[in-house]
């Protein structure tokens, strides 16, 4: 089947579905909770079913396969024949994650894939109102068979009489898996026959226009070819060595597969270069015959651990294969699109300001799409492809083309008043006066409606959260309540996807290192269960974000002399920083509280990473800690990334402008009376040492052996963890300004975030503190 | 004036697929969509379409609920789209049971691998019963206009079949040694109402044959047999013709009837090659070289000719052929069929059919 992103159909499924699935994904959590709801085991049940009508409709069998069988599940429940059980739950919820990632493959147009058998099973086993399943379970275990055996035996659809049957591991048991391992072998067949199927034969052709992409793909290309080759190997020897009365068949005819053909297919592929991606997909199922020749030789200790490693490597090759060939296809022609538009709608003067606020719905996306301009492996694995589409009410695109009108008619009025003849020049500037005041009301009026459309609540990442928690206590054996207030809060489309990763982690980490273990509780005169509030809320043009414990808490000593132990400063500077500033210790690079890394929220990004990235949405994390009592978090960000209150400073002649989130306070200061300790010029404020800097000695020309000025105006900045501040020549005002990307000449400058438009006319670039510091505060 | 259809899906998706497919066709008119049961009650009273198309799993309002309270309100004939599953066909015949005349499978592969073909068959459906203009449970007090309006009417038919073809006689009570009733679309309904009149003494063997999926005969059969006093299953390979018992040919296969030994079997095969699975002809015209004795064989609302070839054999041995009369019939087709090649000796609307056969194999 040939996906085609002009597919209205195909779009049209994956809008409705996806949707559907997203409320699924809540569903499901909350179903644990309220096990009885015939309501929501309706609603949970329909949401299966329709994704099913749906991919049933556009013959996306694989999703068919998981939502049919889902289905069947959820109605045994909605029926009263089964018990939502925590173990039953373990099953759905990957079921959720597989339909999650063969969205993410119909969204990159490629064939989704299909789901783990194993899992299919496991539904499979689900099917059967509660007394039934029990029975054969236990079948099962008296047989000793081992959950593969059984999970074998069920899946072939054979009659509950053959449980016991395949339990016995030798030769009955090899009936029921030869069938499976001949079907399979018939795939695999096909799959090798024709190396230079449809999808890979068109992968050439595309290679050759993406040269950045094609090196990028071609080293991964490379790993995945190492590991196919290291793995495949590994997993036909065991087979081999294991060879059962049962296995006779097959067993060659794997065995001339993986090692001779397999091994040529992957030097043809190799040899001639091609894209990752396709030929990825394709070695997928000779890869798929060890495991299955391993299924017909029994189930000894040594083949289950290849058969799982090979589950992993299938899970590694689906999901280099799905995203391998996005960056080909998808996102760069998306990037310079995106780039063009923006540079367009600045340079016309008569409608400048006009062109504002349309603008900023394209100049938005910029941040995030800009990043990967030539995309990063890791980028590419978090987010193949954002959400390219928003829904938006037809009455507030009518609104918006009302006020467009609103716009030419201004546009008209003032282009007829720049005509008119000065002779009564009172008039004509009243006249003139009064334009502009429309021409201001329609511009505010319509830059907050376009920011409507692309407002989305927060409750799409929060929405994740229910399961995360869920998943998280569970396998820590910790109680823990999830609340959730605000969920309806509206900020950017970009934001919500941006605020996403940062936000998990500091959930996992609440749920890993704050909240304790349930007896640990008890003994501290808490509830066993541990209660996590996540609250969001708009505070004026920002959005508060509280992540809040009733947890362990922290201990500023203890962070202290942990600080002091990882070298990040001496004994005086820990034992002077207050309480507050302890906590901020944990946002700090290479700072973690926990002698051991867990799997859990230890994983890669720290704290600082999280704290960086707030900071690269112009946003600020504020820590407040009470030993014993809990943690809570606070995030500000801006409620969108394209609109920034800044304050507007000048260096010389020239203007540049500080994010007003950094801002902690501006002062007037008589500048001879700062002193130079360890090299750092620091001025007193409040009996605290601040480090200074002169941003004219950075920024401008020849100004850097210029002598001191006397006095000068200091702006007081938050960077990270500290407060420094900066001299500035002149101070001009708050201004809220439309951040403009650096032309691509000027990409990546450091310290420098973008540019904008005065109100004069000129260009003011805006600063990027973090980045400014990095550059030039050198020994700081 | 084109037939108005109201869809009704709680998925956008479907709605926005069915509307496309049935707007391709000049002869329908989406007229109105409506996104769950209590939408569509209102949206059926207010638009009054020719015919409704109605999902089941809704939320708010399911689609059965939805048929009971239309057909009390503002009858219409619904056809509903069902998941060809064993579920399904529980939830289907429910809704059946609710007014319902037919139903529609939800997934398109299931009527055809052909994409536009599917297509065709929809509109085909949809139209067939929209463009009668009339409701089930109005039909045996008013017919209406739109039968009416067609000069053949029900009496005539019977006497131009028997002018024709003189061999037929009139089976004198009975003579007829087994019942075979063949039907397609709002064949469920219809055969209900048939074998619920039958008495539980019923003293000769049935067979029958409704076109439907293999998913749906076991449920069907079920529902059958606890509504009626005889007896009724699911035919299984080898099941013996005892009376009093009626065998329902299982969706997706053939029934055939055999004689051994003085009794007689019935074999369940896969044909290849029939449109129809189970096939009317195909189980008629092994009645008619292997039953003995004459069959008493009624054709019921379907769309297509399926039974016409088989009674045609059957008639040639001597058995006897009704049909159901196009005021009663959700789709005037196998009936007509038969009635036009001449087959028939009785055509008769169908609140009549059940007593009359009772009647007719009364000892």
């Amino acid at each position: 089947m040939a996906l085609d992103a002009d597919d209205e159909i195909l779009q049209d499924f994956l809008v409705e579905a996806s949707e559907i699935l997203e409320q699924l994904n809540e569903q499901l959590v909350e179903l644990e909770q309220r096990a009885d709801d015939t309501d929501l085991l309706n609603a949970v049940f329909r949401g299966f079913h329709t994704i099913k009508g749906g991919a049933g409709f556009l013959g996306l069998t694989p999703l068919v396969d998981v939502c049919h069988r889902a289905e069947d599940v959820f109605n045994l429940l909605r029926n009263g024949e089964k018990q939502v059980t925590p173990e039953l739950m373990d099953t759905m919820l990957p079921v959720l994650d597989v339909l999650n990632e063969q969205f993410e493959s119909l969204r990159a147009l490629q064939e989704p894939p299909e789901a783990d058998p194993e899992l299919l099973h496991r539904l499979e086993n689900l099917k059967r109102p509660d007394g039934a399943t029990q029975v054969e379970e236990t079948v099962a275990a008296a047989g000793g068979a081992s959950e593969e055996a059984f999970v074998a035996a069920t899946g072939t659809e054979g009659a509950p009489a053959s449980v016991p049957q395949t339990a016995q591991p030798a030769a009955a048991g090899g009936d029921p898996d030869g069938d499976i391992t001949d079907e399979e072998f018939e795939a695999l067949l096909d799959a090798l026959e024709q190396p230079g199927a449809a999808s890979v034969s068109s992968a050439p052709a595309q290679s050759g226009g993406e040269p950045a992409g094609d090196e990028i793909t071609e080293d991964e290309f490379e790993n995945l070819l190492d590991e196919l080759h290291g793995k495949g190997k590994f997993g036909g020897a065991p087979a081999e060595g294991a060879v059962s009365p049962a296995g006779e068949a097959d067993k060659p005819a794997s065995d001339e597969i993986t090692e001779d053909e397999f091994e040529n297919l992957l030097d043809q592929l190799h040899g001639k270069g091609q894209f990752g991606g396709v030929p990825a997909g394709d070695a997928t199922p000779p890869a798929e015959a060890p495991p299955a020749a391993a299924g017909t030789t029994g189930n000894s200790a040594s083949e289950e651990i290849t058969e799982e490693e090979f589950e992993n490597l299938l899970d590694q090759l689906h999901g280099k294969g799905k995203f391998g060939s996005v960056p080909g296809e998808g996102e760069p022609p998306a990037v310079p699109s995106q780039q063009a538009e923006v540079p367009k709608a600045v340079p016309e003067p008569p409608a400048q300001s006009a062109a504002k606020a349309p603008a900023q719905p394209s100049a938005a996306p910029k941040p995030t799409a800009s990043a990967p301009p030539a995309p990063k492996p890791e980028a590419r694995k978090a987010e193949p492809q954002g959400e390219t589409t928003v829904r938006v009410d037809t009455k507030r695109l009518d609104d918006i083309m009302n006020m467009v009108g609103e716009l030419v008619l201004v546009r008209n009025r003032l282009a007829t008043l720049a005509n008119v003849d000065e002779s009564d020049s009172t008039q004509a500037r009243e006249e003139m006066a009064k334009a502009v005041a429309n021409l201001d009301v329609v511009t505010g009026d319509l830059q907050a409606s376009v920011m409507k459309t692309r407002m989305q609540p927060i409750k799409k990442v929060f929405g994740r959260f229910p399961r995360v928690v869920r998943d998280l206590s569970r396998s820590l054996k910790k109680e823990v309540q999830l609340e959730m207030h605000g969920e309806e809060t509206d900020l950017d489309k970009n934001l919500v996807e941006a605020l996403a990763d940062p936000l998990v982690h500091l959930v996992r980490n609440a749920v890993d290192h704050g909240i304790e273990m349930p007896d640990k509780r008890e003994a501290a005169g808490k509830p066993r269960t541990g209660t996590l509030t996540l609250a969001a809320e708009q505070e004026g043009d920002h959005i508060l974000l509280i992540i809040e414990d009733d947890g362990g808490g922290m201990e500023p000593d203890v962070l202290r002399s942990k600080a002091v132990e990882k070298g990040m400063m001496d004994e005086d500077a820990a034992a002077r920083l207050s309480d507050k500033e302890c906590f901020e210790l944990i946002l700090a690079p290479g700072f973690s509280t926990k002698s051991e890394i867990s799997d859990i929220s230890g994983r890669g990004v720290g704290m600082d990473v999280v704290k960086t990235r707030i900071a690269q949405l112009n946003g600020s994390v504020d820590i407040d800690s009470e030993f014993g009592k809990g943690t809570r978090l606070s995030i500000k960000v801006p409620l969108t990334l394209a609109i920034m209150p800044t304050l507007m400073v000048k260096l010389r002649a020239q203007t540049f402008a500080f994010p007003l989130v950094s801002v902690v306070e501006i002062f007037h200061l008589d500048l001879r009376k700062t002193n130079v300790v360890d090299g750092q010029r620091v001025v007193m404020v409040r009996e605290k040492a601040l480090p200074l800097f002169y941003l004219t000695r950075w920024l401008v020309t020849d100004a850097a052996g210029e002598p001191l000025p006397k006095s000068g105006h200091v702006v007081v900045v938050n960077i990270g963890t500290q407060q420094v501040g900066f001299v500035v020549d002149h101070l001009i005002g708050q201004e809220e300004v439309v951040i403009k990307p650096l032309g691509t000449m000027l990409q990546g400058t450091q310290g420098m975030a973008g540019a904008t438009i005065t109100g004069d006319g000129k260009i003011a670039l805006i600063l990027d503190l973090p980045g400014l510091m990095k550059a030039y505060g050198g020994q700081y | 004036m084109p037939v108005r259809v109201l869809v009704v899906d709680d998925s956008g998706f479907f709605r926005r697929r069915v509307t496309e497919m049935l707007k391709s066709d000049p002869r329908l008119d989406v007229v109105g969509t409506a996104a769950d049961g209590a939408e569509a009650v209102e949206k059926a009273a207010q638009l009054r379409p020719d015919v409704i198309t109605m999902d089941i799993e809704m939320p708010v309002m399911d689609g059965i609920t939805a048929v009971r309270r239309i057909m009390a309100a503002t009858p219409r004939p619904i056809l509903m789209f069902s998941s060809l599953t064993t579920d399904g066909a529980r939830a289907t015949f429910d809704a059946l049971d609710a007014g319902a005349v037919d139903y529609l499978p939800k997934r398109f592969e299931d009527i055809s691998r052909d994409r536009d073909e599917a297509k065709r068959q929809l509109c085909e459906r949809v139209w067939s019963v929209g463009s009668k203009g009339h409701t089930r449970p109005a039909v045996p007090k008013t017919p209406p206009p739109l039968a009416r309006a067609v000069p053949r009417t029900a009496v005539q038919r019977p006497v131009s079949a028997i002018a024709s073809t003189p061999s037929s006689a009139p089976l004198r009570r009975g003579q007829v040694k087994l019942v075979a009733i063949g039907t397609s679309t709002g064949g469920p309904v219809a055969l209900q109402e048939v074998l619920t009149k039958l008495p539980g003494n019923f003293p000769v063997p049935l067979v029958l044959i409704q076109h439907m999926p293999g998913t749906f005969t076991p449920a069907f059969a079920q529902r059958l047999d606890q509504q009626c006093a005889i007896t009724i299953r699911e035919a299984k390979d080898g099941d013996e013709l005892v009376p009093g018992t009626a065998l329902l040919a299982p969706g997706g296969r053939q029934m055939v009837v055999e004689s051994r030994g003085g009794r007689q079997f019935v074999r369940i095969t896969d044909e290849p090659g029939q449109n129809y699975k189970p096939s009317v002809d195909i189980t008629f015209s092994s009645l008619a070289r292997n039953y003995p004795g004459p069959v008493l064989a009624v054709v019921l609302t379907g769309m297509g000719a399926d039974g016409r070839e088989g009674a045609r054999l059957l008639k040639q041995g001597g058995s006897v052929i009704w049909a159901q009369d196009e005021a009663t019939c959700v789709v005037y087709g196998m009936p007509a069929a038969v009635a036009e090649a001449g087959l028939t000796s009785q055509i008769m609307p169908l609140p009549e059919i059940g007593t009359a056969i009772a009647r007719q194999v009364a000892v």
